[in-house]
């Protein structure tokens, strides 16, 4: 069973990107334990980017950059961004990878990729360390081996 | 083969943040998962100036466990220090950090210049139950805090008992330890509760002698404190519970410390005849064959099925049915607790069965004929049970649901009155 990992890191040798930040994730397949470079995924921001318009009433309402992004015809219903897509597009952009490594990530974009069964790890170290011990560690558990540290 | 286990009466190792937590002032520091306290707080008085709530903890996830948790630790540590105004800080680790292989001690050992004393004890909840987590902690201050002292103090003894907020009265029966050890002239020291901690933990080691009273907890601790600390113990394994044990007690602490033969007799008689003038004035509630019932069970963790066994048959002139020791004792100290229940007054014995497994236990006592209503002294989990054999229940061991106790005890000449009190107000309530 193979699966992606995306990785966040601006040279692809540090893990040094935010997840908010980054602008391309380098995704890696893993396969039976190895990993290889598979791609670059650049992503765009702008679709998702909120502005705060003036509805004309004079209160502020917040509404989502890309007005086809709200499913409800009346608009955003101000819980959040929850009325537009369940979770950001970002999250989309990488829902096929098994988990993301990046330098540090927000509370609410970590929610939203539990919701899709994929880990965050934020971390700081070179991107071929956090990839040995994470195919480790997944290699481990899919297997069903105990996780009890080698001495 | 894993074993299931029905009606758990402990917690897991890491439970020993209540031992911590009872030493005023001392505050345990977690490293664990961020459910594992709020799983193991009991709302059983463990609010106030530290309660589990604000227990600083590294929360570990599943990052942690791929890239380890000791940095995480570094800086809990560091930041406990900064913003928790504590005497002692204790570092409990929980299973994940130690399955993954975090090296706490090396962390600790960072802090060993820290202002306030660190120290860690493991408390993973692989390597036992809280009784053991308990020992642990207790163990860890031995090893990392205490130091041998040259200068003994005359008189002063060091008193240690069973769990605290395992055991629900653990509060009031210490300082009625405290109270009756006072009586025969000695120094009481003990670490736990109100007006107790740091001071009394230095004090440890000038202490003449320990004087443990517990059928195995905590054994592990005296024989460390006799090899490290030079300071020699006294095994006292039945909970004095009622006039005739705590006699026995007063006669055994007395000789050890060598006290005159003639200031104990003084001291028991004193007592005595004030605690067989109340069973004298309500001998008649207690020889009216109706109200009480015949056979007893007591399912609770040693101290308490040994202490309320002694005190029902000897004081109490009840017969044991089987007892129930349901808190996972080790092994090695079965034999010589099973010998304790075979010591009873009339010649009587008690069957004892080491059993965790509640379903078991409910099967053995309902099968059980105790030739009328039985009475049964356990934990919440034996309510159901004992309404519908139509028995007498009474919540005296831990998972405690119908009681609250603040500083109530059954240990002593008092506490023995106060169980009296309470066994029969169940009977009276019954039949009024």
């Amino acid at each position: 069973m193979s699966y992606k990992i995306a990785v966040a890191s601006s040279d692809g040798k540090q893990i040094d990107e935010t997840f908010g930040a980054a602008k391309k994730f380098i995704i890696y397949e893993v396969t039976e334990g190895l990993y290889k470079k598979l791609e670059e995924r650049f992503f765009h921001e702008e679709k998702t980017e909120q502005v705060i318009l003036d509805n004309g009433k004079g209160n502020l309402e917040e509404k989502c950059g890309d007005g086809n992004a709200c499913e409800n015809s009346n608009g955003c219903q101000r819980r959040g961004c929850a009325g537009a897509k369940e979770a950001s597009a970002k999250v989309e952009f990488i829902s096929d990878c098994r988990c993301i490594v990046c330098r540090k990530i927000g509370f609410h974009i970590q929610k939203q990729l539990e919701r899709k069964a994929i880990s965050a790890f934020d971390v700081s170290c070179p991107v071929e360390e956090a990839l040995e011990k994470i195919t480790y560690y997944f290699n481990r558990i899919d297997n069903h081996e105990s996780l009890r540290a080698q001495k | 083969m894993a074993k299931l286990l029905d009606k758990q009466r402990y917690k897991c190792a890491m439970g020993a943040m209540q031992t911590v937590q009872a030493i005023t002032r001392a505050i345990p520091v977690l490293h664990s998962g961020p459910g594992c306290a709020q799983k193991l707080s009991d709302s059983i008085g463990s609010s106030g100036y530290f309660s589990p709530n604000i227990f600083p903890c590294t929360s570990i996830n599943e990052k942690d466990v791929v890239f380890g948790g000791v940095k995480k630790l570094e800086t809990t540590i560091e930041n406990a220090l900064k913003v928790i105004d504590a005497d002692l800080y204790v570092v409990l680790t929980g299973c994940i950090p130690e399955i993954v292989g975090d090296d706490t001690g090396e962390v600790v050992s960072q802090f060993e210049d820290a202002d306030k004393p660190v120290i860690y004890a493991s408390t993973a909840g692989f390597k036992g139950n809280n009784y053991k987590g308990h020992e642990q902690v207790i163990d860890a201050i031995i090893d990392q805090y205490l130091k041998k002292s040259d200068e003994k103090q005359k008189g002063l003894v060091n008193i240690w008992a069973d769990v605290p907020y395992q055991d629900l009265f653990w509060l009031g029966n210490i300082r009625e330890l405290e109270k009756l050890v006072t009586e025969l002239g000695l120094t009481p020291n003990t670490i736990f509760g109100y007006n107790r901690g740091i001071e009394n933990i230095n004090r440890i080691p000038k202490a003449e002698f320990n004087l443990l009273v517990s059928p195995w907890v905590s054994v592990g601790n005296m024989k460390k404190m006799e090899k490290k600390l030079g300071i020699p113990y006294l095994h006292y394994p039945t909970l004095p519970v009622g006039a005739f044990e705590t006699s026995r007690f007063l006669r055994e602490v007395g000789k050890f410390a060598g006290v005159a033969e003639e200031k104990i007799e003084n001291i028991i008689n004193e007592h005595e005849d004030y605690y067989y003038y109340l069973i004298e004035r309500y001998a008649d509630l207690f020889l009216e064959t109706r109200v009480m019932s015949k056979q007893f069970s007591v399912v609770a963790d040693a101290q308490y099925a040994l202490g309320i066994t002694k005190f029902l048959v000897n004081d109490l002139g009840l017969v044991p049915a089987k007892q129930f020791v349901a808190d996972d004792t080790p092994k090695v100290f079965q034999e010589q607790i099973k010998a304790e229940f075979e010591k009873l007054n009339y010649g009587l014995k008690a069957d004892v069965s080491f059993e965790t497994d509640g379903y078991k236990i409910h099967n053995e006592i309902r099968e059980h004929d105790y030739h009328g209503y039985p009475l049964i002294l356990g934990s919440y989990y034996e309510k159901e049970l004992t309404e519908e054999l139509f028995g007498h229940y009474l919540n005296i061991s831990w998972p405690v649901q119908d009681k609250v106790v603040l500083d109530d005890f059954y240990v002593g000449y008092t506490g023995g009155i106060r169980l009296i009190e309470d066994i029969y107000s169940v009977a009276v309530q019954r039949w009024n």
